[in-house]
């Protein structure tokens, strides 16, 4: 490796290409700094793992898999229709047309505004100096006057399976794939498990979903996830849950459930003492989906004196900054590892780091996912809201209320709301429905403007659609 | 034409000064008869103030923060009705507590963000607004609120900024606080007139010197209150204390019997409704417990009623709703007042007359974990009982230990008034209710 002795001098340098990071090089160059956007893939990795290898090729995938879905439902219509078959290596050149616009989108902006874009891993070395290493064997230090850290996270690997690029797959490669396996074992049953589940099952194949944890979508409500359990199995996909891992053969996935007596599980303890009962899945493919891991550990910020939690992730302030000079957003600081959350962390750190007054304080950050059908969240659950000491009530209307959603053929789900009892306050909104995602916004607004339940129930929402819901959910709110 | 001069009315009883929150009118303004004018901090909480004519605001007698006295021009109006001086004064318990206006209602809590219960919540602002006060350096959580259900506005927030601006330009630079004379650094006229010493401010003016580092902010609102409330208590109040335990077990059988028979219904007996009994029979039995003293006119008054003070911790502050007539009701009805007391401070609708008038004190420390405390008295009462945690104690009985469920407490009296041993018969009544309850039976 050849480092650069002078070090180049530099005014803002932000640290990953990714929804934060190009963020918060656009927002800075707006507001007069001088930019550099470092990222290990150079200009192939604007966009980030949200828009190369997360949320916008699994929404491809997911879109692909919705139509294939769509004829198995058409005839019923009238509609003859059926699916000759899945090109996936057809899919992959579309999903990969569709990411180039996208990235040249950003790239332009990036352009006009003077974001200079490097390739390279940055390695933090003090307040004011990093080191980048390209990859070849080129390195260069750098003075920076502010740095930005927005360097993402990786998929968490499972020790007992390793990730081999090719059986054992991570979220990336599965969505790489070229062609469909017959048989697919989805380690981990969180957002990205489920998401992948759905889609490929709907796409034909063989499709077990095996979780440690108790329940499917751990991180949310049962009373949300258990639509998209039912679903699941509807759709033909086995659902293993209080399931581990133990080991893997040419053919197969070894698992065993817990309860089982005697089974010593991570983080799950032992249980009893009696055998241990395995069962073999088919696994052409195997997808582990456990979490995603912080990119912090090569960063060098001990040497910068930045504190890393034991989760990986950069202590950071309201301000998202972690030392004066520099700040630190997206999966890499604490809170849900959303490609939202960063982007608005992002004009933050820049306006901290411009020393102007900042703050990250938003009311709530929704939360979706694209299973079938779709979850959304936002705000507080009616358990969290009287665990906080709120005096809370909650109504529910299930999804079979509406006309719209008959006509789209979904039957499972409903729209929660929470208030405080006392003004009627909307606390929380929850939804499983067809486009929840989309629904889910008019909800943060709701949240963030302090409206009560009243003054949904009376703005006019248009017929016919899912979005009555709400409406309706709060004018039983009101009623009582 | 003719001009309408709106003097601070005495919105309470024998109040001497109110704090302008929050003007809801500007110079300029036409306001109807009944609109609401000003929100005044007052010795007992938040007061809105309504305009007692219409007309048109030609003068406002303060800005947000200014303390004026009661009989202060609290705001001039130019009106039509041609009457016969030009200037009409008016005394404040005429026009509004007298009923020719609507009687003001009580905003407990100047964020309209924290419950009465619960954990502090954050202030209702809209993204926009809570960027705005962070660009403009305002905490939120300071600023009073104009919109719907507390929610906090962006003029809100640029009024606050305003006001923040002003005082801290009155406010001399820490460099010059050696040389500051022992003058209040803000304009009060009030303060000075009303004879309060300058002891009192010297400390705030000390602490300016020798601080270099952290944050000095106004005192106001409800906590300037109870500093000013707690600070003549202690300065004038000789107090005594008399601190003890007594028997509980009968009390927490008798309270168990009666929640057995109420079960179902709304209500459930705490043992707050116990301590009103009690303290309420020993007050008609020692009648100057029941009484102030006015030592500059060397004269004490007895008090007809029994209106026993319930002292209530809110997010904002403490306050201390009162149980009028405590002799006179029933356990239960003493707990449904409690109970709607509670919630009226909950829902910050308070009215005046539930915060004013108690002749005694009760603290219920006990019920926050508290075992002693030593209670302040609140002038002009002149005794606060205060009582800790029922808990099981070893105590000799016969010569044996045993376990008794104790219920300890703590008495403070004014010493001009009342001496230690009318102090020990205060108390032995009061405990002789409370280790017996059954003699509350017996009560004419």
């Amino acid at each position: 490796m050849v480092v650069g002795n002078i070090p180049e001098a530099m005014d803002m340098v932000v640290a990953g290409a990714g929804p934060g990071g190009y963020t918060a090089a656009l927002h800075a160059a707006r507001c007069g700094r001088r930019v550099l956007l470092v990222d290990e893939a150079g200009e192939a990795g604007i966009g980030g793992v949200c828009l190369n290898v997360g949320c916008i090729p699994s929404k491809a995938l997911i879109e692909l898999a919705q139509a294939a879905e769509r004829t198995r439902t058409a005839p019923a219509m009238g509609l003859a229709a059926a699916v000759s078959g899945v090109d996936l290596a057809v899919f992959q050149s579309w999903k990969s047309a569709q990411v180039k616009t996208l990235k040249r989108g950003v790239k332009s902006l990036l352009d006009k505004a003077g974001v200079a874009v490097r390739r390279g891993r940055l390695r933090v070395l003090g307040a004011h100096s990093a080191l980048v290493d390209d990859g070849e064997g080129g390195a260069q230090f750098i003075d920076f006057k502010s740095l930005v850290l927005a360097t993402g996270s990786a998929p968490t690997p499972l020790r007992a399976l390793p990730f081999d690029g090719a059986r054992v797959l991570d979220s990336t490669g599965a969505l790489s794939l070229e062609a469909l396996p017959a048989s697919l074992v989805i380690v981990g049953g969180g957002y990205i498990g489920v998401e992948l589940g759905t889609a490929f099952a709907k796409l034909g194949v063989d499709t077990t979903l095996v979780e440690a944890s108790g329940s499917l979508l751990p991180a949310l409500e049962r009373n949300l996830s258990r639509a998209v359990a039912r679903r699941l199995q509807a759709l033909g996909v086995r659902v293993m849950t209080s399931t581990v891992v133990t080991a893997m053969d040419e053919r197969c996935l070894v698992v065993a459930r817990p309860g089982v007596k005697g089974l010593e599980i991570e983080g799950l303890g032992t249980a009893g003492a009696a055998a241990v009962v395995e069962e073999r899945l088919a696994a052409e493919r195997v997808v582990v989906a456990v979490g995603r891991t912080p990119n912090t550990a090569d960063l060098g910020l001990a040497d910068a004196g930045i504190e890393v939690t034991a989760a990986g992730h950069i202590a950071v302030g309201a301000d998202r900054l972690a030392a004066p000079s520099i700040a630190a957003i997206g999966d890499i600081t604490a809170g849900a590892a959303l490609a939202h959350k960063a982007a608005a962390e992002a004009p933050v750190a820049v306006d901290a780091l411009n020393g102007k007054p900042a703050g990250f304080e938003p009311a709530c950050i929704p939360a979706i996912v694209f299973s079938d059908p779709e979850l959304a969240t936002v705000g507080l659950t009616l358990a969290e809201a009287k665990a906080e000491g709120i005096d809370a009530r909650a109504e529910r209307l299930p999804l079979t209320a509406s006309g719209r959603a008959a006509i789209m053929g979904a039957q499972v789900g409903a729209t929660e709301i929470v208030v405080d009892s006392a003004d009627g306050t909307l606390l929380g909104v929850h939804i499983a429905a067809p486009h929840a995602s989309e629904l889910i916004a008019s909800a943060a607004l709701a949240l963030e403007m302090g409206v009560c339940a009243e003054d949904l129930a009376l703005t006019i929402h248009p017929h016919p659609t899912l979005s009555e819901q709400l409406a309706e959910v709060a004018r039983r709110l009101t009623r009582t | 034409m003719s001009t309408y001069e709106f003097l601070l009315p005495d919105v309470g009883e024998g109040l001497s000064e109110g704090e302008i929150v929050e003007w809801h009118v500007a110079i300029g303004d036409t306001v109807k008869r009944d609109q609401l004018l000003v929100e005044v901090q007052t010795d007992k909480a938040i007061v809105e103030i309504p305009s007692p004519v219409t007309g048109t605001i030609i003068a406002l007698g303060g800005a947000p923060n200014d303390v004026l006295a009661v009989g202060a021009m609290l705001a001039t109006l130019e009106i039509a009705a041609a009457t016969p001086t030009g200037t009409v004064q008016t005394r404040g318990t005429d026009s509004v507590a007298g009923g020719a206006a609507p009687a003001p209602t009580l905003a407990l809590s100047a964020t309209g963000a924290s419950s009465a219960t619960g954990a502090p919540r954050r202030p209702r602002a809209s993204p926009a607004t809570r960027k705005l006060a962070r660009d403009r350096g305002v905490d939120l959580a300071t600023v009073q609120a104009s919109g719907a259900r507390g929610q906090i506005t962006h003029e809100d927030v640029r009024r606050a900024a305003e006001s923040a601006q002003s005082s801290s330009a009155a406010v001399p630079p820490p460099s010059e606080a050696s040389s500051v004379t022992l003058q209040p650094a803000s304009p009060e006229p009030v303060l000075a007139e009303s004879g309060r010493s300058e002891s009192a401010l010297a400390p705030a003016v000390l602490s300016a010197a020798v601080s270099a580092v952290g944050r000095t902010e106004p005192l106001r609102g409800l906590r300037r209150r109870i500093a000013l409330t707690m600070d003549k208590a202690w300065r004038t109040v000789p107090h005594i204390f008399s601190m003890d335990t007594l028997d509980a077990v009968a009390l927490v059988e008798v309270r168990e019997v009666l929640n057995h028979d109420l079960a179902g219904q709304d209500i459930k007996l705490s043992f707050l409704p116990f301590f009103v009994k009690a303290c309420a029979a020993a007050l008609r039995a020692e009648p100057r417990f029941n009484a102030s003293i006015d030592l500059a006119n060397e004269s004490v008054t007895y008090h007809a009623d029994v209106n026993i003070g319930i002292a209530t911790q809110t997010a904002d502050g403490l306050i201390v709703p009162v149980v009028h007539h405590a002799d006179t009701r029933s356990l239960v009805d003493i707990a449904i007042e409690i109970a709607r007391l509670a919630d009226a401070a909950r829902d910050r609708r308070v009215k005046l007359e539930q915060l004013t008038g108690a002749t005694f004190s009760i603290s219920n420390y006990g019920s926050y974990g508290g075992h002693t405390g030593t209670p302040i008295i609140r002038p002009p009462e002149c005794a606060i009982a205060g009582f800790g945690r029922i808990e099981d104690a070893v105590v000799a009985r016969g010569g044996v230990a045993v376990v008794r469920k104790t219920l300890p407490f703590c008495v403070s009296a004014d010493h001009r008034l009342n001496d230690g041993e009318d102090l020990g018969r205060f108390i032995d009544t009061m405990r002789r209710y409370l280790a017996a309850p059954i003699r509350l039976l017996g009560q004419r």
